[in-house]
């Protein structure tokens, strides 16, 4: 018997044993080292790329504002000499023809944040010129 | 596949905090890479497969970091062989439901029947593994553990390789520890015979 009160045989069993398992390969190592990583990675405290629930966002948004537009009732014109209908559900629905600009157009969405500079700018280049 | 990548700790974490789960995660995979590959030839030997066995060992990793990690370091290994084990039991009771049932069911209600504790022999001599080389006795130990019945594997395993006492393989068994002994005493009986008769 050994110390554990086992047959002492198993002492060269548990011997054998432990050479089997130091003598894995590579790649068996590679594939539990992957697996440990793992696992492990549920606890680390992660973050989705801030850009991702923002570009939903945005995308979302800019949907929204084009299904608005584009699916509002349309009254029929009184006299064929009136406007054109998406100009009149536009004009009735309150949405000016310069926001759909802003939302088809070309120029970035910081170019519409620095408006207000951008009209101070023009203020001032007007003063210069008078 | 959802992809995450890590940037920072939510702002509500203080430093001391991320440094506590630091940590807690060296000490989590310092115990893992110590008992994953033993656990690793454990699985093997349940399915005779190393593909099935490192699927095996991956989920009982998973399984045990999320629900005992926050447990006391001192409790995690017979936890992390609960874990295991119960992986194992699951993979043998799908086996058995797919393919000759009766047959291992049959095994299996005979290793599980309440018996007194058959007692192992206390030979002098060194035992029959002295008498076979080197990869020899891997190759006839490796057969001999294989055609065991998967609780007297598990014991001997826990017991003999792992080192667990009775109480703690019992707790990674989910059994009592009279089961424990009666299927460690008949695991030692049939391996010294079947070793034996190879030696």
């Amino acid at each position: 018997m050994n110390e554990n009160g086992l047959p002492g045989w198993t002492d060269q069993a548990r011997r054998v044993l432990d050479e089997s398992a130091q003598s894995l390969d590579a790649a068996t190592l590679s594939r539990l080292n992957r697996a440990r990583q793992a696992a492990l990675e549920q606890r680390r405290p992660t973050l989705r790329p801030w850009f991702v629930p923002a570009g939903l966002a945005s995308a979302g948004a800019v949907l929204l504002a084009l299904a608005v537009v584009w699916r509002a009732p349309v009254p029929m014109p009184a006299n064929p000499g009136a406007p054109a209908p998406i100009a009149t559900a536009m004009q009735s629905n309150g949405v000016a023809a310069g926001d759909l600009d802003i939302v088809s157009g070309d120029e970035g969405l910081e170019f519409y944040q620095d408006l207000e500079f951008y009209a101070w700018l023009d203020a001032q280049n007007q003063d210069g010129d008078g | 596949m959802t992809h995450t990548i890590s940037l920072t700790p939510p702002a509500s974490w203080t430093p001391e905090r991320v440094d506590a789960v630091k940590v807690d995660e060296r000490t989590l995979e310092q115990f893992l890479k110590s008992v994953e590959r033993r656990a690793l030839r454990m699985a093997e030997l349940a399915t005779s497969s190393r593909e099935e066995a490192l699927d095996l060992v991956q989920e009982a990793m998973f399984g045990f970091v999320r629900n005992y990690a926050g447990k006391p370091a001192t409790d995690w290994t017979p936890l992390f062989y609960r874990v295991l084990d119960s992986r194992l039991n699951d993979w043998h009771r799908r086996r058995t439901v797919r393919s000759r049932w009766l047959a291992t069911w049959t095994r299996s209600a005979d290793d599980d029947e309440a018996d007194e504790i058959a007692q192992a022999p206390d030979h002098t001599d060194p035992g029959p593994l002295l008498r076979l080389a080197g990869n020899e006795a891997a190759a006839a130990l490796d057969g001999a553990l294989g055609r065991l019945p998967l609780r007297q594997r598990q014991a001997f395993l826990l017991r003999v390789w792992e080192g667990l006492d009775v109480a703690a393989t019992a707790h990674a068994m989910a059994c009592s520890e009279g089961s424990v002994k009666t299927h460690l005493s008949r695991a030692l009986a049939a391996l010294r015979r079947e070793l034996e008769d190879h030696a």
